[in-house]
């Protein structure tokens, strides 16, 4: 696990990942879906209190990951880890699917007209649209 | 809650559209280690020998998703003070009649407080352990079926679960392994949340029976001789204004927590009444405020136990029975005068994405026994 983790971070360092530690967050939906996505709603969506599109996540070890439970969702990754236990070990939800790429997000979201995800600004591609640019 | 990437890739690249993870496999445990502060206290099962084995649990649970809304979840669990004999905290067939209304029958947690879904789960809250002066009823689960049911009122999240079932299982009165059973239990909950606030409001009946015959009064005598020599003196009435046989009892709990995500703070009430009994009505409450700095989350809380014995049962008999009789309808009923306050004051620190470390000061002032029992505990909860 810890080094399949650490293979992951090195990897994502030498592919040059490591430098965008305060990068824009772009939140893409499939170019099908017309929803306006608020960032209250943002906040729903990922914390399982409205399933209005299927959101997918990035790896725990993805750096942008913590980035956007703090912007996107307001809470740290520990506090939605612990809601999401809640939520798990009751059986009244699963987290969003994890991705271990941002090519894999959007590869998700290209392909899923019901899905929503993130990725760094700079990795959008024409296959998605952006509802909502995260500082 | 993490799945094998490379099934999940393998799936992804398969089935583009809809993804069925068919089976889950999630668990979570906690490793806690504790001592009473005074050589002759005692606290939440510790003494004054450090004791790694009472408050530790280990649980994994198993989901697995049969498509078409229909899913079957179970959880196992082992505690330490059961020497970690595994056994079925929940067991339950989930099925989803629409996109905000959820059914599941089987074995259930009874969902009295806050808390209670989620109590073993100690990752999810910040304490070290739930309040005890108000979460210590037992009856922890329920065979039955739930019904849950969401939905937006404006601004405001509600969520809306019906219970109904029965509990056939131990229960400890007096320090005794006793039978206990609750039969028709029936109960509404209602919970509401709005930004950083919430309010939840519980309320339950059933009808209670426990089998306390077997519990020691005195040396050679159960409370099962009480009865019979109550009743062979004639004294039918009064034993049946003492026992717990097939007795209308209800619950009522009431919450309130605001959770900015910097401040935390948690209050809840409940009451509990069982009819005919010498189980005294017990009203508890607590109140809980944390601040989160980062991975540190202190924390300070009191609690108030508040249980006035039922010494009404047994005053207009008090001039007929004998006082070989009376002693121990007395010392029966006394048992359940409970007056107690608990501050507690405690750190949560997450210290891996997965774990947190946690440590607590209680301190009970027992008034009724005018006795204190501190008890110092450290522990890690994590998830997997």
């Amino acid at each position: 696990m810890l080094s399949r983790k650490l293979a992951l971070i090195v990897m994502l360092g030498t592919a040059g990942f490591m430098s965008s530690v305060a990068a824009e967050i772009a939140v893409i939906v499939n170019p099908a879906n017309s929803a306006a996505v608020t960032n209250d709603e943002l906040t729903r969506l990922y914390t399982g209190r409205s399933s209005a599109l299927t959101a997918v996540n990035l790896v725990e070890s993805s750096p942008l990951r913590s980035q956007f439970d703090e912007k996107g969702v307001g809470r740290s990754s520990a506090q939605l880890k612990a809601h999401w236990s809640k939520l798990v070990f009751t059986g009244k939800g699963t987290p969003p699917l994890e991705l271990a790429t941002e090519a894999a997000v959007i590869e998700h979201v290209a392909q899923n007209p019901n899905a929503i995800g993130y990725v760094a600004a700079a990795s959008v591609t024409d296959a998605v649209k952006v509802v909502l640019t995260l500082n | 809650m993490k799945k094998s990437l490379l099934a999940l890739s393998l799936a992804v690249a398969l089935v583009p559209c809809t993804v069925y993870s068919n089976t889950t496999i999630n668990g979570f445990a906690s490793i806690k280690a504790g001592i009473t502060t005074g050589s002759d206290d005692q606290l939440y099962g510790y003494d004054d020998k450090l004791n790694f084995k009472n408050e530790s649990l280990i649980a994994l649970q198993i989901k697995s998703d049969l498509g078409d809304k229909l899913s079957v979840t179970a959880q196992l669990l082992g505690r330490g003070s059961d020497d970690f004999d595994v056994g079925f905290e929940w067991a339950f067939v989930s099925y989803q009649l629409s996109d905000n209304m959820t059914i599941n029958a089987g074995r259930l947690r009874t969902p009295f407080y806050k808390y209670s879904d989620f109590k073993d789960v100690g990752y999810a809250y910040d304490w070290l352990r739930v309040p005890q002066g108000v979460y210590g009823l037992g009856f922890d689960t329920i065979e039955g079926v739930t019904l849950y049911r969401t939905a937006q009122l404006g601004d405001v999240d509600s969520t809306l679960q019906l219970v109904f079932g029965g509990y056939d299982g131990d229960a400890s009165l007096s320090g005794a392994r006793v039978n206990a059973r609750i039969d028709n239990v029936a109960g509404v909950t209602w919970e509401l949340a709005k930004d950083a606030l919430s309010a939840r409001f519980a309320y339950l009946t059933g009808k209670t029976t426990i089998d306390t015959s077997p519990v020691t009064l005195a040396p050679g005598f159960t409370v099962g001789n009480l009865y019979q020599a109550l009743t062979a003196n004639g004294l039918a009435p009064l034993v049946a204004a003492i026992d717990i046989d097939d007795e209308s009892s209800n619950f009522i709990g009431v919450g309130l927590t605001y959770d900015d995500s910097d401040w935390i703070a948690v209050a809840e009430y409940t009451r509990v009444k069982v009819d005919n009994s010498f189980i005294a009505t017990q009203k508890n409450w607590y109140a809980s405020l944390g601040k989160r700095f980062n991975s540190y989350t202190p924390y300070i809380s009191f609690e108030r136990e508040n249980n006035a014995a039922l010494v009404g049962i047994y005053q207009p008999y008090a001039a007929v029975l004998p006082a070989q009789l009376l002693v121990p309808v007395q010392g029966l009923i006394a048992s359940q005068e409970r007056d107690a306050n608990t501050w507690n004051i405690g750190l949560r620190y997450d210290f891996h994405p997965s774990a947190a470390f946690k440590t607590q000061f209680s301190s009970e002032k027992n008034k009724t026994m005018d006795q204190r029992n501190g008890v110092l505990a450290v522990g890690i909860d994590l998830v997997f």
